[in-house]
């Protein structure tokens, strides 16, 4: 019983973050400039058809890991977390729930996350992503049935809009990564967007009835369901770019390490 | 030919040549997917994807470049036969790793946008791609080897070369050719 109480704790406490990494590392799984040249086709200008063959075009993702030996260890402690606890519970949902189904609660869940994307787009002074983003919000609520589909896809300006969270937030001010580390759980991160993830807990409604009550929990069990549930939905997706990332690596780590920092300075620019 | 008129025939016929290239680039990219894709659909089992993917990627890939280019700055010391052996070895990781992200019965959505050349006998193609429901961007990145032939794929900002690139330079360093190719052959040898 205790142990359970524990577990559910731990789920409910890290829950919402988990799931907004799921937006922020969407895929998958470079300094900014590797990813920049990669990503943008625009390569320092020396490289002519000379330099097309040599071999230093890629920069490799840089980000500094002082602490890499305990980065380490937090990745190797993730993996049999996922491995042994994350997966089957996943494995569970995936097999009670069928995959329609899952996409209307993730529709859902992503519907409601609207704030945390409102707000980083404003003050990012994107202001007419934020009217995309309000009128996304509008039209899959009401004619999605509260956001289990999703209409607004079939609207061309309101279609694909990147989503905005708070550490994106911090890239547009110019705040750089800090050092990178490995959360318990989360996994790669750095101090920035660690300081970004507790600014979307906060912008998301699903938290916002357990941050309320929070001294007063005992009266309010279920306030702690919406996060749970949050976290749960999102373990297949989370679990899927774990793979993509690391499944058919050379070192794991490293691999992580590098989707991670190029993934986010293109979050970042978008 | 006088100066004048040959001045205004640069003017007139390079970004049409540019234009051209693109365009070319382009074309075949898209045959390239196609044929991917049909592949796909005519396989019937997953396991043996990998297989009857590989000629159709083989011709349109270039994973020679690819190899090269991931295992970085090392690479001038690997004797031919090790740069033969890194890039068999990083060839059918990089092809086994793709078969995978197959799932059957489902077919991406791929919308071609306009494509640019970043420099000369190169053109990156932006696309964008609906997946089991998401929405991914993904740049191919092609070079005039012969032909056009796909040296990165950007998926979410994420080159599949910079990637490789992080994990196989740390391996140079610490080891030296060696120490690449029997990291490869880990990784190609590890079970699925």
């Amino acid at each position: 019983m205790k142990s359970n109480v524990l577990t559910h704790l731990l789920l409910l406490a890290v829950a919402p973050l988990l799931t907004d990494c799921s937006s922020a590392t969407k895929p998958a799984a470079a300094p900014a400039s590797a990813a920049a040249v990669a990503a943008t086709g625009k390569p320092a200008a020396k490289v002519g058809p000379a330099a097309a063959d040599e071999v230093d075009e890629y920069a490799t993702a840089k980000v500094s890991d002082p602490i890499e030996p305990f980065n380490r260890g937090m990745f190797w402690f993730n993996d049999q977390l996922y491995t042994f606890i994350l997966r089957p519970i996943s494995k569970g949902y995936e097999m009670l729930m069928p995959k329609p189904v899952r996409k209307g609660i993730d529709n859902a869940f992503e519907n409601v996350k609207y704030p945390v994307r409102f707000v980083n787009c404003a003050l990012q002074g994107k202001f007419k992503r934020a009217g995309q983003e309000t009128g996304k919000f509008v039209v899959n609520t009401v004619g999605g049935v509260g956001g289990i589909f999703r209409p607004a896809e079939k609207i061309p300006a309101l279609a694909n809009v990147p989503a905005e969270d708070t550490a994106q937030t911090f890239a547009t001010w110019g705040i750089g990564h800090g050092p990178y580390i490995v959360l318990p759980l989360f996994g790669p991160n750095s101090v920035r967007d660690t300081v970004g993830m507790a600014g979307d807990y906060a912008l998301n409604p699903v938290n916002w009835p357990y941050l309320y009550w929070y001294g007063d929990r005992s009266k309010h069990d279920w306030t702690s369901v919406p996060p749970l549930a949050n976290t749960l939905r999102s373990l297949p997706a989370q679990l899927d770019l774990y793979d993509n990332a690391t499944k058919d690596a050379v070192d794991p780590y490293l691999s992580a390490r590098s989707a991670y920092i190029q993934n986010r300075a293109e979050a970042a620019k978008k | 030919m006088t100066l004048r008129s040959f001045l205004i025939l640069l003017m007139v016929a390079s970004p049409l040549a540019v234009s051209a290239q693109l365009a070319e680039a382009q074309t075949r990219l898209k045959s390239a997917v196609n044929e991917v894709l049909a592949v796909a659909d005519r396989t019937a089992s997953r396991g043996t994807l990998a297989d009857s993917l590989r000629p159709v990627l083989q011709k349109h890939v270039s994973f020679e470049t690819m190899t090269k280019r991931a295992v970085g700055p090392g690479w001038k010391q690997f004797t031919p036969a090790q740069q033969q052996q890194a890039t068999q070895l990083f060839t059918t990781l990089i092809i086994r790793s793709y078969s995978n992200k197959f799932t059957p019965g489902e077919h991406p959505a791929t919308t071609y946008q306009n494509p640019v050349s970043p420099a000369a006998s190169r053109v990156d193609v932006p696309t964008s791609m609906v997946y089991k429901g998401s929405h991914y961007t993904v740049i191919y990145r092609m070079e005039q080897e012969g032909g056009w032939r796909i040296t990165d794929v950007v998926i979410e900002g994420v080159s599949l070369i910079a990637n490789y690139r992080s994990q196989l330079d740390a391996q140079f360093k610490k080891g030296g050719a060696n120490a690449v190719i029997s990291s490869l052959n880990q990784s190609v040898s590890r079970p699925q």
